[in-house]
């Protein structure tokens, strides 16, 4: 556990000295602050809209920040050699993922919580109330966005970089399909595509900004099967990662 | 391939073999909710009975001339599902139905994961 934890710190420091992070935050705040100008034109529940709409701001902030930030860590440290004496003595192949993950899910945490905090500040100067319900939302936009950074490292190790990123906002689009919507892409097979749809999580399930746009309440427990729903696809998919990685051939 | 083919067998158990679409799965008492109109119920709006082609006669005049807008424009009993909003109740945060649903595919994927790493580590060891 101990040289997980020093190599996340490590992978944590890296990330932060990286203007890809920073880039990213920025936009982000700047998108907020631009819903926030939107004009009202006297329309009641004018606070809906900038939560609506700043969750989504969210959500596609943790696609970013999952692409930015893990799509080029294990392909640098391939091009400049340094996973070779990483994994030649001090650290197995799964401690330099889950050292890797860990420090890139710190700093996607980090940036969605500043993101949520600058949503709720833009609530507040526009005289809005902010729901109670802002936090676990964003709790659940992180545990897509640590899903998401999972997808990302499999990618990584397992096709070219220039691939990674499209494949994930792929995954990421028909992920948030139905299953007939997901069929619908192809009526010709609707078994192949079922079964297709089966790998694929469901991503509304992290979704709750419209519950919480028109103020209604949702069961703690829901909350909980959500993030156990997350955190058990991510580690499916970093299992996957693993698994991947394992078989690749450095030289 | 092994993997791929323990993956595939797992997927394929009955209880999981068309996952689950929430308008697919949802029982009566869920999408039944949601108020339709029909004849022989009351227009809130006109205040007369509904008959079949009322709302495209009365309302679509409405929505054209632009004399009523949002809520006005249609009015429902408090309290009732207006149709139109199944998309926004045919959620997971809505559906306590797929709650069970939920838990199961997580303690799928976690067992698909352990075995994943097993098996993945076995092959390695044995390389």
């Amino acid at each position: 556990m101990r040289p997980v934890v020093t190599f996340a710190h490590m992978t944590l420091r890296s990330l932060v000295r990286r203007r890809t992070i920073w880039g990213i935050s920025i936009v982000i705040l700047i998108a907020l602050v631009g819903i926030g100008q939107i004009p009202g034109y006297g329309v009641s529940n004018q606070g809906r809209f900038i939560l609506d709409f700043g969750l989504f701001g969210l959500e596609l902030g943790a696609l970013l920040l999952a692409i930015g930030l893990a799509s080029s860590i294990y392909p640098r440290d391939r091009e400049r050699r340094t996973i070779m004496p990483l994994i030649a003595v001090p650290l197995s192949r799964g401690q330099y993922l889950m050292g890797r993950f860990t420090g890139a899910a710190l700093v996607q945490s980090a940036s969605i919580l500043t993101g949520c905090v600058g949503l709720m500040a833009i609530l507040v100067l526009n005289g809005h109330q902010v729901p109670a319900d802002l936090f676990p939302a964003a709790a659940l936009l992180i545990v897509e966005g640590w899903f998401l950074l999972a997808v990302v490292f499999f990618f990584s190790f397992w096709t070219s970089p220039p691939l990674n990123a499209p494949l994930t906002v792929l995954l990421f689009i028909v992920s948030q399909l139905s299953v007939s919507g997901f069929v619908a892409l192809l009526p010709s097979a609707p078994a192949l595509m079922r079964t297709l749809r089966l790998l694929l999580p469901h991503m509304d399930v992290f979704h709750i900004k419209d519950p919480i746009a028109h103020g209604l309440d949702i069961p703690g427990i829901y909350f909980v099967l959500a993030v156990v729903y997350g955190l058990s696809y991510m580690a499916f998919m970093l299992a996957v990662a693993l698994a991947v990685f394992r078989k690749r051939d450095l030289k | 391939m092994r993997t791929v083919l323990l993956i595939a067998s797992l997927f394929l158990l009955s209880s999981c073999r068309t996952d689950y679409d929430i308008a697919e799965v949802a029982p009566v008492e869920h999408t039944g909710e949601a108020h339709q109109h029909g004849a022989g119920e009351t227009c809130l709006e006109h205040g007369v009975p509904m008959t079949e082609g009322h709302e495209a006669e009365h309302h679509g005049d409405d929505v054209n001339s632009g004399s009523l807008s949002g809520s006005e424009r249609h009015l429902h009993a408090p309290g009732e599902r207006n149709h139109g909003t199944e998309w926004f109740f045919n959620q997971p945060w809505a559906a306590s139905f797929i709650w069970g649903k939920m838990l199961r595919d997580s303690v799928i994927l976690v067992a698909l994961a352990v075995a994943v790493l097993l098996i993945s580590g076995l092959r390695r060891r044995h390389r």
